[in-house]
């Protein structure tokens, strides 16, 4: 163990001063420039969104498992005047709502908003961000790009509803002519701004405010994930960005771009192609954006809660670093069935089978990481574990569709809708809440109910599988996605049944959450309190009060070792426990106390 | 007490060496990340042009190449001013700084200018964005280069206030340093522009 | 001609009827890949069971940090194994169909039987042009329908379809046949029917208000009544035809793989 020179600290101490905490309510809670306000800044906005989008996706069960049926509740509210009946115009905005809202407006907030705020500092020993002004900007920008949400819900002839994939020229003023898309449009490119804003602060942040002695290879993993995830934001995100200008100067300017065909004015106009490859080789990336702080966090939730080591942990890294590199020379497997030429297709092919193996040994890794552990089932190693069963079903169907022959039948049916719920939807639902239980006492000082949680998770976790195994097979049996009506199809008629029962998970889904939001509420106010390490774990956060101070750390620590330090028996022999913190000395022999104390 | 409280929130603040390096590289991300999205602009100009048999379309009139030729003159010597501004404050030559930035204002100001030339004689001549991939290419990558450009120059508006009231010295010159980075990105992308839209 | 039956409702959680020639080929590859996928996540799932009640709290914790070449050769080992038994017949297989099957357009153009049509999707049809008994697409004699393809049984049949406004997907589940349709570009798709009857064409892509709607029939008959019915199809078009009536006259020449 090498020793850190006294200099480098006293370097970081200057470079991360301590500043004082600003009282008044302007600066404490509004324009507040503290990684961990804004953080949960970003923790209310985006729980906030996901309700609602999760209210659109229940109205959405409820038109397959009763199609035409006045929505109960939700119907009389919000769609009286079609006697609450969900129209196809409605429908349409519906499900485009539904995407938009939960990729853009609920779980990057939360995932990557909330924790990566929330976390990075607190995780390798940093004060703050490397640019806290940058931070609060982020925010206020992502809460400008809610506004026009909001708007886009209010526009003339409802609101976005080309799909979230927003193909065009379905997205442009000939498919869709309404404002309610043009604000949705603006509102993808706004919180795009934000996310990059985000990203780059992340992305410095982790390169210079490490702490003395925290080397790249003892970075926890979630901040590796979350890291790895701010990367692909800064590098992809723009990307998206570019075709959000192009798809708002087709739609305001009258530029053809994506405009073709019997619609285009002259010959040489646009390519409505050209949109798919800008939005997939931002698209695809996106899909490891939402899971790699996912995959981050469960896997250090999986060692704390084994209380053993995470298994190979430099391979988990290079693993998810290898998926990093893949995830945008992959994105053509969304694009199959355009007309691709063959060896386009097979090479596409190749590559996507190819991001498998890092795949497999993620898995590997937890699996053999809880093997041979001393697994304590709590809440959040509930989630996590539930995280691995989802995302093994949610991967594991995504290989029929990265083959170019099963693609053929399985494109742009039902099973695409629960493979990409299973991984994107469900997986980082699951670990966002395992995350949420695990980081509660420290976010707010005090310890949510673990009799609630359990039952929360086991219901969510029922419900989730239920819902998206009912996709998954719809989509088997030849279900096509966004049908207003699917039983309109002769081969689809007999499909009811299997849409009612996972409509009815999906309502009991959306029921079981309630539990959560009162053990949340509960919990902020009365909850136990909670001492400065609950879990008895060994990352940097656990080591400052609960919640933080302002500067997070009086003194910056200096870091000895790696974030899963646990059953060591040198370190049960001299300290009686079976965990050491990153930032711990190990003392020479057994403190006088502890040992008779034991 | 807001007000107090405020000024210790936005005051202006000394930066040491490490803590302009991590600007620095702030920035240097910035412009990796923005330079993806101009990226995915050329991906859509080489796309939609190698999908068409002939570029330009037959009936529409042609691009110049004298006026950007100039305008990328002009950009480029606007980024040698600031640059010029730059080792001028690192030297600790503060009179030279003012006049650096401000020629380095004024060119981009020129540029804009020649922009508007640029595009009001392509209307006048008929060119319109609904005219297809062609016009769509060049008003939709001239115009978004175009705001990139008006950004940098109230940045360069900022630093010549800032020149005005006190001089950048060798140890203050962060400001100056970012925005001529940005500025130079800036040109570097319309030297690109100009390449591919209008010369090949 | 009155072989006229609905398109037959399906029965229970499965793969749709196969009513095409080929369609088998990619049933059997999404069957086999099930078996595979199914016992990784068993194996996943029975692991992480026996986990819990094995070594629970009052198991002692193995200090290991997985980082032994021995253990780093096993996982990578394991993770190779299941590339290539899992995605390697997916991949092999796929190559092999799209050579032979479903992408080997030139055998099915050399096939003097095949059975040429266009299709031109808007929102919300689907219109399809024969090119009648001169072999020659836009001529008087085309036969055009209306949501309404009708096809031989027994024969490949080419199809090649754009758009008029948004991207379209050509559907026809029975048959495992699946193409876009996109403005500006001509795409193309190709199958054989094995029976006879009647099976449904869907919109796979969100094309707007009426996607869900998008429906067409597809009419599969024994060979000597699709010619009968062709026939009298083609006289009736010749006989209706308008040369003033520009609209109707979309077709485009075959051979050239022209983008509209």
């Amino acid at each position: 163990m090498q020793a850190i020179p006294s200099e480098e600290r006293a370097a970081h101490e200057e470079l991360q001063p301590i500043h004082h905490e600003p009282k008044s309510f302007f600066f404490k809670y509004l324009w507040s420039l503290d990684h961990k306000m804004i953080g949960r800044q970003f923790l209310w906005a985006g729980l906030g969104f996901l309700l609602v989008g999760g209210l659109l996706a229940m109205m959405i069960r409820w038109q397959w498992a009763f199609p035409g049926k006045p929505v109960p509740v939700l119907g009389s509210i919000f769609l009286r005047s079609q006697g609450g009946a969900i129209g196809p115009a409605t429908y349409m905005t519906i499900f485009t709502m539904h995407g938009l809202i939960m990729i853009f407006f609920a779980i990057t907030p939360v995932l990557i908003g909330a924790f990566g705020n929330f976390l990075l500092p607190l995780q390798i020993g940093a004060r703050d961000m490397a640019f806290p002004w940058l931070n609060a900007l982020s925010f206020w920008t992502f809460a400008l790009s809610l506004v026009f949400v909001i708007l886009s819900l209010f526009g003339e002839l409802g609101a976005a509803g080309a799909g979230w994939t927003t193909y065009p020229p379905l997205s442009t003023n000939v498919g869709t002519p309404g404002s309610g898309q043009t604000w949705m449009v603006a509102a993808v490119f706004v919180t795009g701004v934000s996310t990059i804003m985000g990203g780059i602060n992340y992305v410095t942040t982790v390169i210079r405010h490490r702490a003395p002695g925290m080397t790249w290879m003892r970075l926890p993993l979630a901040t590796w994930g979350l890291w790895l995830t701010a990367i692909l934001n800064v590098l992809f995100v723009p990307v998206l960005g570019s075709a959000a200008l192009l798809l708002l100067l087709d739609r305001l300017f009258g530029t053809q771009f994506f405009i073709a065909g019997a619609t285009a004015s002259v010959s040489g106009g646009g390519d409505p192609i050209l949109f798919q490859h800008l939005f997939w080789i931002f698209g695809h990336p996106e899909v490891y954006i939402l899971i790699l702080p996912a995959w981050g966090i469960v896997s250090d939730l999986l060692s704390f809660f084994s209380r053993k080591p995470a298994n190979w942990y430099r391979g988990t890294v290079y693993a998810m670093i290898a998926v990093c590199v893949l995830s945008a020379m992959v994105y053509g497997h969304h694009m199959f069935l355009t007309g691709f030429t063959p060896l386009l297709g097979q090479s596409f092919m190749l590559l996507t089978l190819i991001i498998s193996v890092p795949a497999e040994l993620l898995f590997l890794n937890w699996l053999r990481t809880v093997w041979q552990g001393s697994i304590r089932l709590t809440t959040p190693m509930l989630f996590s574990l539930g995280m691995l069963f989802v995302f093994g079903m949610g991967g594991l169907t995504g290989l029929y569709l990265g083959a170019t022959a099963t693609d053929i039948y399985l494109h742009d049916t039902m099973f695409v809708v629960g493979h990409f719920h299973l991984t994107m939807a469900a997986a980082s639902f699951v670990a966002s809440l395992a995350a949420i239980y695990f980081w509660f006492p420290k976010m707010f000082g005090r310890r949510m109910n673990e009799t609630l949680g359990k039952v929360h998770f086991w219901i969510t976790l029922v419900c989730l599988v239920t819902v998206f195994s009912g996709q998954l097979l719809a989509g088997y049996s030849g279900q096509s996605r966004r049908l207003y009506d699917p039983y309109q199809y002769t081969f689809l008629k007999h499909l009811l049944g299997v849409n009612r029962v996972a409509s009815y998970a999906a309502f009991l889904l959306l029921f079981a959450q309630f539990i959560f939001i009162y053990n949340f509420i509960r919990s902020l106010i009365a909850g136990e309190k909670a001492e400065s390490n609950p879990w008895q774990v060994s990352t940097l956060e656990w080591f400052t009060a609960s919640p933080p101070p302002y500067h997070n750390y009086d003194r910056i620590p200096t870091v000895l070792r790696g974030p899963h330090e646990f059953a060591d028996p040198e370190v049960r022999r001299r300290l009686g426990r079976d965990f050491i913190g990153q930032a711990e000395e190990l003392p020479e022999a057994m403190p006088p106390a502890v040992a008779s104390a034991g | 007490m807001i007000g107090a409280e405020a000024m210790s929130v936005i005051r202006y603040r000394p930066r040491g060496a490490r803590e302009q390096a991590t600007a620095w590289i702030g920035m240097v991300i910035f412009l990796g990340s923005w330079a993806m999205m101009f990226a995915a602009l050329f991906f859509s100009y080489g796309m939609l042009r190698a999908r068409l048999p002939v570029w330009p379309p037959p009936g529409t009139p042609p691009l110049p190449r004298l006026l950007p030729g100039i305008n990328t003159l002009i950009i480029g010597l606007s980024s040698v001013a600031m640059q010029r501004g730059l080792s001028a404050a690192r030297r600790a030559q503060a009179a030279a700084v003012l006049p650096a930035i401000a020629a380095g204002f004024l060119l981009g100001l020129a540029f804009l200018s020649l922009q508007f030339v640029l595009w009001t004689g392509l209307w006048r001549a008929g060119l319109r964005p609904e005219g297809g991939a062609y016009p769509s290419v060049f008003y939709g990558l001239t115009a978004i280069h175009a705001i990139h450009v008006a950004v940098g120059l109230g940045g360069l508006g900022w630093l010549l206030t800032r020149a005005f009231f006190h001089a950048f010295g060798p140890a203050r010159n962060l400001g100056l340093r970012l925005w001529t980075g940005y500025w130079h990105f800036v040109g570097a992308v319309w030297l690109l522009m100009y390449l591919t839209v209008f010369l090949i | 001609m009155t072989l006229l039956l609905a398109p037959l409702p399906e029965k229970g959680i499965g793969l749709p009827h196969d009513a095409s020639l080929h369609g088998w080929r990619i049933d059997a590859l999404i069957n086999e890949t099930s078996v595979y996928v199914g016992l990784l996540f068993v194996i996943m799932v029975a692991w992480v069971v026996l986990a819990c009640l094995r070594h629970g709290p009052r198991h002692e914790a193995r200090f290991d940090h997985g980082t032994s070449t021995r253990s780093i050769a096993v996982g990578l080992c394991i993770a190779g194994a299941i590339f290539f038994v899992v995605d390697g017949p997916l991949f092999v297989n796929s190559l092999i169909l799209a050579r032979d099957v479903f992408g080997n357009f030139a055998k099915v153009e050399a096939d003097p039987k095949s059975v040429r049509i266009e299709i031109t999707a808007h929102q919300w049809a689907w219109v399809a042009r024969y090119a009648g008994p001169d072999g020659k697409f836009n001529t008087p004699d085309d036969i055009v329908t209306f949501n309404d393809v009708v096809v031989p049984e027994g024969t490949p049949i080419l199809f090649q379809l754009v758009s008029t406004d948004v991207i379209h997907s050509f559907n026809i589940p029975n048959m495992r046949a699946k193409i876009d349709a996109v403005p500006g570009m001509v795409n193309r798709v190709w199958f054989e029917a094995k029976e006879t009857g009647e099976f449904d064409i869907a919109c796979a892509q969100h094309c707007g208000l009426n996607h869900y709607k998008m429906k067409a029939t597809l009419t599969v008959l024994p060979r000597p009544d699709w010619e009968k019915w062709a026939a009298e199809a083609s006289a009736n078009s010749a006989r209706d035809y308008d040369p003033d009536d520009r609209e109707a006259h979309w077709g485009w020449d075959w051979s050239e793989h022209a983008r509209i």
